[in-house]
């Protein structure tokens, strides 16, 4: 019969496990925000709800519409989270184009803090209306996109790794690590970041303003909608999910630094961390507490977060 | 006249219509009963599904001629939504009793904490209400309009434990010797668990392995189920009361080797044996899974349940259901009492209530009788486990539909 010492050893490596395959999937939700909030500057409440449109989006692909069962159990929700990324990049470029871009870019540089009180507003309209939305099209019944990945792990010694959530781990890296050259190498990222650095410069240069604001939003709300696609294999969910997570996602990405798109995906994945890990010590019921006291404390010892860029526009 | 005109004036020309169509003064066409539930937001399933229940039983009573005494008064059901906070649940408690002066009664509010707010409204409106939900505060306040159909939360606590115990012992010819509690900070496990942590557990002979309780929603069950993995109990009580979290811990207990019996998995709430835990979970990780509920479709009931699945396609009727189309039944038999749609006679009625047919047969325990306090006489939990894919009733045994299977080691 192992002693505790073994137990010990075990539940710190479980709980190490489980914190980064956690943060993983954190990380690539603070990806997608840190896209619209850290680089384009633009404050997005409605960010959970669009996460919540792509576990929908998974499902139905998945399970309610089957468009995916031919793929077989274990491909299909893998496949299904990816494809709710072009579903709701669609819906989010379309509700950038008709409702919020008349609060971002060229409109408000003179406005009041860059236009940042309407787009609250008008941000949590959204959200608002898509959460109902979803009731009334989806219904209360929490669902979740069933998969064996989900309840069958890969062994390393005594230590457990979830399938599905190690899955889920290597998409959201590989995700981020492409968002990030995306901006950086890419002349659309070029763009993109022009745009949010100095919207009248950018439109003198030929930069479409609008149309990388709406870009950004798109892909932003898309990559987040992947991330929320990845959870739906291991949680069940219904039309109020959004709430629980936008708080997060904002913490990740100040944490991360504004405007760092791997620090955003650092932020995720310190917050899984010390969600999972704060378990060895503290009871359960501070696990949330924890989270926040960590953030307070890097915010207070570097206030531009772990990976921020001192950010002025020129 | 142009034609938009003559579409405008339509409306009015139909309401004289149906007003000059409406019944002779002094009838009663319809009598009204309220449902106060959370409609919208994240308990919307069980408003919905209470509603179900009213729906079912209302239909069955106007089908059958209505409230006689009433001269064959159709009975109504109006929706009030308790949302998703107490602030909420309270305003829609005066918008019903505001809007609805001739309601003779209501059925409501779900949550405990709702009821506990919804009741103080309906109290000083006089009008006698019907709840399923837990809390012992609910009837402790001296209230002369509230009936608690189901056990209250302490009773709960102190006949659930005795009765697993003996459950494992008549299925496995073995005492078991260690309990393990998962629990979220909510107030119906908190209420739940108190008495057993007082020395419940202890008095059964039982040693608390382990004890942990978490704030939901749970982001992931591993560190939780790691711990049952250690301490190895012979039984858990697996106290979450959201459907998310009972399936992040029942998969994790399944993926660390733990799962479809080897650590017997005894819950509290209807929760877990509703049906949108097949949908999320399957029936092979269900399979064995106890929970304690108030209420559930029993012995004798196979018609009931038969036309309920056949209505509203839900695989089988919960425990909200079977309560609130139980409370419409109390109410018709109060109408056919009272004889008149006065609600303080109504309420009279349900207080003088002492029955072992009609409604009663909806309720585990076969009678409805109120005490002074307005609890149900003779109220029992009810166990009910996951057989083959169905929760099915196993305890008590008077109302079980089959014998419960305790799962192997």
């Amino acid at each position: 019969v192992p002693g505790a010492a073994y137990w010990v050893t075990v539940d710190f490596f479980q709980a190490l496990v489980a914190g980064l395959l956690v943060g993983g999937t954190y990380g690539l939700m603070c990806v997608g925000l840190g896209l619209i909030f850290g680089v384009m500057r633009v404050i997005n409440f409605a960010h959970g709800d669009f996460m919540m449109l792509g576990m929908y989006a998974a499902y139905y692909l998945v399970t309610g519409l089957g468009v995916l069962v031919f793929l077989g159990p274990y491909a299909a929700p893998v496949v299904g989270a990816v494809l709710a990324g072009p579903i709701v990049f669609v819906i989010g470029w379309l509700v950038h184009r008709y409702l919020v871009s008349s609060v971002t870019g060229a409109r408000v540089v003179t406005a009041e803090a860059e236009g940042h009180y309407a787009q609250i507003i008008l941000t949590l309209g959204v959200a608002l209306v898509l959460a109902n939305g979803g009731l009334i099209l989806f219904g209360s019944m929490p669902i979740s996109v069933q998969t064996p990945l989900s309840r069958e792990s890969w062994e390393i010694g005594p230590v457990f790794l979830n399938q599905a959530r190690t899955v889920g781990f290597v998409l959201a890296v590989g995700f981020a690590i492409a968002l990030y050259l995306l901006l950086t190498r890419s002349r659309l990222g070029k763009a993109l970041r022009a745009a949010a650095d100095n919207p009248i410069a950018a439109a003198y240069v030929g930069v479409d303003v609008d149309r990388a604001h709406s870009l950004a939003f798109g892909l932003g709300v898309g990559i987040t909608a992947v991330a929320g696609g990845l959870l739906a294999m291991s949680q069940s969910f219904q039309p109020y999910i959004g709430i629980e997570f936008v708080i997060v996602m904002y913490a990740g990405v100040v944490l991360g630094g504004m405007g760092s798109i791997l620090g955003a995906f650092w932020g995720g994945l310190t917050i899984g961390l010390v969600q999972q890990m704060s378990t060895l010590v503290l009871p359960h019921q501070l696990q949330n507490t924890a989270i926040f006291v960590v953030f307070l404390l890097i915010i207070f010892f570097r206030p531009r977060g772990m990976f921020g860029r001192v950010w002025e526009r020129t | 006249m142009n034609l938009v005109r003559m579409l405008a004036a339509l409306p009015l020309a139909l309401g004289i219509g149906l007003g000059l169509a409406g019944p002779a003064a002094g009838q009663t066409a319809e009598v009204k009963v309220g449902l106060i539930a959370p409609m919208s937001g994240p308990w919307a399933r069980q408003g919905d599904l209470k509603l179900k229940g009213a729906t079912l039983a209302i239909d069955r009573i106007n089908a059958e001629g209505g409230i006689k005494a009433l001269g064959g008064a159709k009975m109504r059901v109006i929706v009030f939504d308790a949302g998703d906070s107490v602030e909420k649940a309270k305003n829609a408690a005066q918008r019903m009793v505001a809007q609805e002066p001739d309601l003779v009664g209501a059925a409501g509010a779900w949550l405990s904490s709702f009821t506990l707010g919804v009741t103080e409204v309906t109290e000083r409106a006089e009008l006698p209400i019907l709840t399923l939900s837990y809390a012992d505060q609910i009837t402790a306040r001296g209230f002369k309009y509230v009936f608690q159909t189901s056990p209250v939360g302490g009773t709960q606590a102190k006949q659930a434990l005795p009765a697993l115990v003996k459950l494992a012992e008549s299925a496995t010819g073995r005492k078991p010797e260690s309990v393990a509690i998962i629990m979220d900070n909510t107030a119906a496990p908190v209420s739940f668990v108190k008495p057993m942590r007082e020395g419940g557990i202890a008095a059964l002979g039982l040693k608390l392995v382990m004890d942990e309780t978490f704030t939901p929603p749970l982001a992931d069950c591993t560190s939780l189920i790691q711990k049952v993995r250690s301490s190895r109990p012979d039984l858990l009580l697996l106290l979450p009361t959201a459907i998310p979290d009972d399936k992040l811990c029942l998969e994790k207990l399944h993926e660390f080797g733990l799962g479809r019996g080897r650590v017997p998995v005894i819950s509290n709430g209807a929760h877990i044996a509703a049906p949108d835990m097949l949908k999320n979970l399957g029936k092979d990780l269900l399979e064995g899974v106890m929970t304690i509920v108030a209420n559930w479709s029993i012995k004798g009931q196979d018609a009931i349940v038969k036309e309920y699945t056949q209505k509203t396609g839900e695989l089988w009727p919960t425990q909200e259901t079977m309560s609130v189309a139980g409370a419409m039944l109390i109410f018709k038999e109060a109408l056919e009492k009272a004889g008149s749609a006065d609600r303080r006679k109504v309420a009279a009625a349900i207080r003088a209530m002492d029955t072992t047919a009609g409604p009663a047969k909806y309720f585990p325990g076969g009678r409805v009788k109120f005490d002074e306090s307005g609890r149900r006489v003779g109220a029992d939990v009810v166990v009910v486990q996951w057989q083959n894919g169905v929760p099915v009733t196993v305890y008590p045994t008077e109302s079980a539909v089959a014998k419960p299977i305790w799962p192997k080691r």
